[in-house]
């Protein structure tokens, strides 16, 4: 006994060093003084005197303690939220197991924590204000309405609460839209909780004020936003398990005169997207020319480069429906498929292994090209993913059964169809409430009640499994050990009774009302054509990451719908939108935005479609597993194909759902491949392009020209030509290294790289 | 997967959200604001600047050599032999006598035997992850995985804290970048691996991409230069984004690698005399070995080598037997060729593997995945010399005393190169995450 209680001491003395850096820092600044709401700050607002309680009489634990521990840090991850607790002492992290905290306060150690003959000597107080040596420091002092309220739950025996006391079931934050000057504008907030019995509260003193970035709007604990510089905010608030939170805008209080231009609006993405460009008062970029429309016009459609032809038709057309006629064109270009195909591979995570009863290599392809074959006949998105959802049988014979052949492990497949059809990643919660958004661990593991009555098991040929709905089996709830009925993300409790629970989820998942799922969607295609989702990544919904214009998601989301889940038509509105087809270059009010889309932005091209292009423009063939020669590297359908220049240039493995597996990152590996590897040597020697063209007896000054409109989709400026040129005369006799090294020089250029 | 006992749980990288890679991208490049829900943390962005921070020192070693055997050797049959153990445990594999009193290596590593004495053996490694991918993250990051971070590599931290010296990439990979847990993780992929691409065993060895393509001589590659220049021109005046800064900052290292000699011949295994070679082995392992001398010679601060393959859940012994030869041969020359050169103090060398294999061998005749406890090795760079660190209990099942963990190897590496392992660098939406957490210097591993 006496060996364990000194290395438990140990243990904690470990332990307090350790952490000792970290947690003195966090709460040296937690513990700093609160600061009063500071006289003079400009604020018109008064902020309410939040009442922790307005009775006293009847302290519940549940109600009024817990949101204390909350609302001073006690149970946060670094403190003793974390999951051995802090010295000693453990606490459910953001309180999500409250019946756990009630007993570690009141029967762990008896009688160590609450002293209910001298209330006020009670361990768990005398730490809190700092009046015994506590690793956090004091957290708030005697006078204050939080000591008041612990103080008063002990003098009243420290009781348990009735089982069926209230529950707080919804959150409400006020002002819900701030138009701030900054910097010193200020706007107090006003937070209110309403409860299952009718009740409601002012908790403004006990939430947890946070924003999104504190460059442009801070806010302090009591909730006084004061405004910063130029930029958008999000201001939120957390109270119990809820999260909520104001969209701030925050403009120069001495910026010039702000006029809007009254740009022309092609259609209603415009007419949002403006909207907030004027509430920021930024300007948007012109509208970019036609051989800058028609590069990424191409590239973002179809992952392909256009051809001198169509560029030069295209630029000598006066057709004022052009650009219109260009995009239908393209959206019903096979290419246009390959493309969705293997964004949706990603997604789905078509990737081969070599273990047995996973994804067998012909299963891989058997998957693919089903895939491939729904988008080719423009199935709407919405039925696509409820064949895979809800799928059974073999995995040859019903190809969408491979989704559970991807992933066969029941919490992973839970996240993965979160994660990939709703853009919500759930693993937070699978160990405590998320912390930054509504999940708890109830919502969690009602979640993954939809997978736990998978059954697989071998068909007759070995790379095949069969998948087949077992009709029983449970995942308990790590802190009930029960399991959890299974519950739709954010909805009722399913009715599954006999039936697959995978059908059940199906249909919830792709009905047009579901609230995640067509604004998933719409969002992902948004990101495609601008670089960046409006909720961005786009896999990573949550309350403290919101839309950078909710109004435009939502109106996307509404079309889509409409459209009945038809990408091509959601494409189409938005290629053609004057938002898309904005010039990259800034003006002085939108240099800085990134979020607004005010001008185009400056994006490299993705590890595939850049190859494909070199392989087009140079008219050279590459090989890949299991495709034809010339075949293009979007149409790969394993992501275990191996390929150089795609591994250097951050092509998705295609091992998780997580968008972040495609890296655009610049690194050594990929100049030095550009300039001296064998992608763009091999490329113009096995093409010949260049003796292609002399042997057509072009002149050197057209050559030029070709190459330039093939790789940019321009025509060489008169400086460009002129230093050209002066290369070429250098070498006249024989023009062709020359060309070769402007060939060259052309691949390894960021305009080639990069689309704009 | 439980989270009982995980660090990340309590690591602030795990609290702290955060925001795409993407979105941090060039961050670390170019400097720029991360977002930040910083103020429930005690991070604003303010505070950021307060996050742990160490200036790098200059370290005792200047380079390190990481050698590591994928699979998991066992140390009963290399560093850690139990010839009293039964027959079951101990294998069938007798001992040679090390330079140093009373200790033993297996018979396998005769050449290593005799340099012992300028070496430091850990035989009480240990953690406790036995599947494949865990173990070899945690020996390549210092850290258990994470479902919420990717954590970068030993090398990339050294490459982000150190930086480019003498035109050479600061971490390189011998022959490839040999799983995923060597880049660089939430470190922007500009500090990832620097990989020959090609093995220098191999006749006709060329690093990838670094020599001038057939029948562009240097003068050719000037003139190329000054076309892209002007083809670039135009793009740049006209459009300003991180992201092209960026690349162009690459293209300049490519070119500075490229143009110099001195980095060219870094890698020119074929420079290197006949003799040197023998002394190293015309092997897979000696070339590889060999090289890694040659680059921590030429400037690169951590090059990652790996060799072998050492999951023997059947036959240990003949796998071990069957590999071993090149292996010990190479390792012995290297430690005598970076002594005889006077680098052997300045370059650290270290042997690891993802974890150890059971005491009992197997009814295969093999041994299976054991993370309780393994043996390392480790030589140079401010290593003791001459020592066994930590010990196994009769059968190799536990560590019976002095135990050392990741985390300790990796703050005990970092801190001979001059970087303070507690120091925080700032992961994707401004979270600090130390380079190592919880780790502390072993005073006992250093000279």
């Amino acid at each position: 006994m006496r060996d364990v209680d000194v290395m438990r001491v140990n243990k904690i003395i470990a332990s307090v060093l350790a952490l000792g850096l970290l947690v003195a820092f966090i709460f040296a600044w937690l513990g700093s003084p609160r600061r009063a709401l500071a006289a003079g700050s400009g604020s018109p607002s008064t902020p309410t005197v939040p009442t922790v309680l307005k009775d006293l009489d009847r302290v519940s634990f549940k109600l009024d303690v817990m949101p204390v521990l909350m609302v001073a840090g006690c149970n946060s991850g670094a403190c003793h939220g974390s999951a051995r607790g802090q010295d000693g002492f453990h606490l459910s992290l953001f309180g999500f197991d409250p019946d756990g905290d009630y007993y570690r306060i009141t029967r762990e150690i008896p009688n160590r924590r609450i002293n209910l003959a001298q209330p006020t000597e009670s361990l768990l107080l005398q730490k809190a204000i700092g009046a015994v040596p506590h690793g956090g420091g004091a957290r708030f002092k005697p006078d204050s309405p939080y000591y008041k309220t612990i103080l008063a739950w002990i003098e009243q025996g420290a009781k348990e609460d009735p089982a069926d006391i209230a529950t707080p079931v919804s959150l409400d934050l006020e002002p819900k839209e701030l138009h701030l000057k900054g910097p010193g504008g200020t706007q107090q907030m006003s937070a209110h909780a309403k409860y299952s019995d009718g009740t409601e509260r002012d908790v403004t003193n006990l939430a947890v004020f946070m924003t999104s970035n504190d460059n442009s709007a801070g806010v302090s604990h009591e909730g006084l936003v004061t405004a910063k510089n130029r930029g958008e905010a999000f201001v939120m608030a957390r109270f119990a398990t809820f999260t909520v939170g104001s969209q701030t805008i925050v403009v120069p209080k001495d910026a010039p005169t702000y006029v809007w231009p009254n740009v022309p609006e092609n259609n209603y993405i415009d007419k949002l997207v403006n909207a907030k460009l004027q509430k920021l008062q930024i300007l948007p970029s012109g509208l970019c020319d036609d051989a800058t429309f028609v590069r990424r016009v191409f590239i973002d459609v179809t992952g392909t480069l256009p051809t001198t032809k169509e560029f030069d038709d295209f630029v000598a057309s006066t057709d004022p429906k052009k650009r219109e006629k260009l995009v239908d064109e393209l959206i019903a270009r096979p290419e246009f498929v390959d493309l969705w195909v293997m964004k949706w591979a990603e997604l789905l995570k078509i990737r081969s292994t070599d273990q047995v009863n996973e994804m067998s290599y012909k299963a891989t392809l058997l998957y693919f090209d089903w895939l491939k074959d729904q988008f080719a006949k423009n199935v709407p998105i919405n039925q696509v993913v409820k064949q895979l959802i809800s799928s059974t049988g073999g995995t040859f014979k019903n190809p969408p059964t491979n989704y559970y052949q991807t992933e066969n492990e029941t919490l992973k497949v839970a996240e993965n169809t979160a994660q990939a059809f709703c853009g919500i990643r759930m693993q937070c919660a699978q160990c405590h409430n998320h912390p930054f958004d509504r999940w708890t661990q109830n919502d969690y593991y009602g979640w993954a009640s939809f997978f736990t009555q998978i059954g697989r098991k071998p068909a007759e040929d070995g790379r095949e499994t069969i998948v087949f709905n077992a009709g029983g089996g449970e995942v308990n709830h790590p802190l009930t050990g029960k399991p959890v009925p299974a519950k739709f993300l954010g909805g009722a409790v399913a009715d599954v009774k006999g039936k697959d629970r995978r059908a059940v989820l199906a249909d919830w998942l792709t009905s047009p009302d579901n609230p995640y799922f067509a604004r998933n969607i719409a969002n992902i295609c948004w990101a495609q054509f601008f670089g960046k989702g409006i909720v961005d990544p786009v896999d990573d919904v949550r309350i403290s990451n919101p839309p950078s214009n909710p109004q435009l998601l939502d109106e996307l989301t509404h079309r889509l719908i409409a459209y009945n889940f038809d990408l091509k038509k959601l494409v189409r509105d938005i290629c053609l939108s004057r938002t898309y087809q904005l010039d990259s270059v800034s003006n002085a009010s939108n240099a800085d935005d990134s979020r607004s889309f005010s001008h185009a932005s400056v994006r490299r091209i993705r590890a595939e479609v850049l190859l494909d292009c070199i392989s087009e423009v140079t008219e050279s063939k590459e090989k890949f597993r299991g495709l034809p020669l010339g075949a293009r590297a979007v149409q790969i359908a394993d992501g275990r194909t191996q390929n150089y220049f795609l591994r250097t240039f951050g092509r998705a493995t295609r091992e998780t759902v997580c968008s972040c597996e495609v890296k655009m990152e610049p690194n050594l590996s990929q100049a030095l491949h550009l300039l001296n590897g064998q992608t763009v040597e091999r490329k113009i020697q096995s093409g010949g392009v260049i003796k292609k063209l002399i042997a057509a007896k072009k002149t050197p000054d057209q050559i030029v020209d070709e190459l330039y409109e093939r790789c940019f989709s321009r025509k060489p400026t008169s400086q460009e030509k002129t230093k050209i040129d002066a290369m070429l005369a250098d070498s006249a006799k024989d023009p062709q290294p020359v060309l070769t090294d402007l060939f060259w020089a052309l691949l390894n250029s960021k305009e080639f790289i990069f689309t704009h | 997967m439980s989270h009982d006992g995980c660090d990340w749980c309590n690591s602030p990288a795990h609290v702290r959200p955060g925001h795409s890679r993407r979105e941090f991208l060039y961050v670390g490049l170019i400097g720029g604001l991360g977002l930040t829900l910083g103020n429930y943390f005690g991070l604003s962005s303010k505070a950021l600047g307060e996050a742990k921070n160490y200036a790098t020192k200059d370290g005792v070693a200047k380079a390190v050599i990481h050698i590591f055997l994928p699979g998991g050797i066992a140390a009963q049959e290399s560093f850690d032999p139990k010839p009293y153990a039964p027959i079951e445990y101990r294998g069938s594999l007798g001992t040679v006598k090390t330079k140093l009193d009373g200790e033993l290596f297996s018979e396998t590593l005769p050449n290593l035997a005799k340099v012992a004495d300028r070496m430091t053996i850990v035989r009480s490694m240990t953690h406790g992850e036995a599947a494949h991918e865990r173990g070899t993250h945690n020996m390549f990051t210092g850290y258990r995985p994470s479902p919420a971070v990717q954590y970068p590599s030993f090398g990339s931290v050294v490459s982000h804290e150190l930086g480019s010296q003498k035109n050479l990439p600061p971490y390189v990979c011998v022959p490839n970048v040999p799983n995923p847990y060597a880049g660089s993780g939430y470190l922007s992929s500009a500090y990832g691996p620097f990989s020959l691409g090609a093995d220098p065993a191999n006749g006709n060895f060329a690093v990838r991409d670094l020599t001038l393509p057939e029948g562009i001589d240097d003068k050719r590659f000037e003139k190329r230069k000054t076309m892209l220049e002007a083809v670039d021109d135009h793009f740049r005046k006209l459009e300003k984004s991180d992201a092209l800064d960026a690349m162009d900052s690459f293209y300049q290292r490519a070119y500075s690698m490229i143009s110099s000699k001195e980095a060219r011949e870094a890698f020119n295994i074929k420079a290197e005399p006949e003799a040197i070679k023998e002394e190293y082995g015309k092997t897979t392992a000696g070339m590889r070995m060999l090289m890694c001398r040659r680059l921590v010679e030429a400037g690169v601060r951590f090059v990652s080598m790996t060799y072998g393959s050492w999951d023997h859940h059947t036959n240990v012994a003949a796998g071990v037997r069957g590999q071993t030869p090149q292996f010990d041969k190479a390792l012995a020359a290297l430690i005598l060729d970076l002594e005889r050169r006077g680098m052997l103090n300045s370059t650290m060398v270290m042997v690891t593997t993802e974890f150890g294999r059971s005491p009992k061998i197997n009814k295969d005749a093999g041994r299976d995945h054991w993370p309780r406890v393994f043996s390392i090795a480790l030589a140079g760079g401010g290593i003791k010399k001459g020592q066994i660190y930590g010990s196994t209990d009769a059968t190799a099942s536990e560590p019976n005393d002095n135990p050392l963990s990741v985390m300790d190897l990796a703050t005990t590496m970092y801190n001979q190169v001059g970087i303070t392992a507690d120091k925080e660098l700032i992961a994707p939406g401004g979270r600090p995450i130390e380079i190592v957490k919880d780790g502390k210097v072993v005073q006992e591993l250093l000279a």
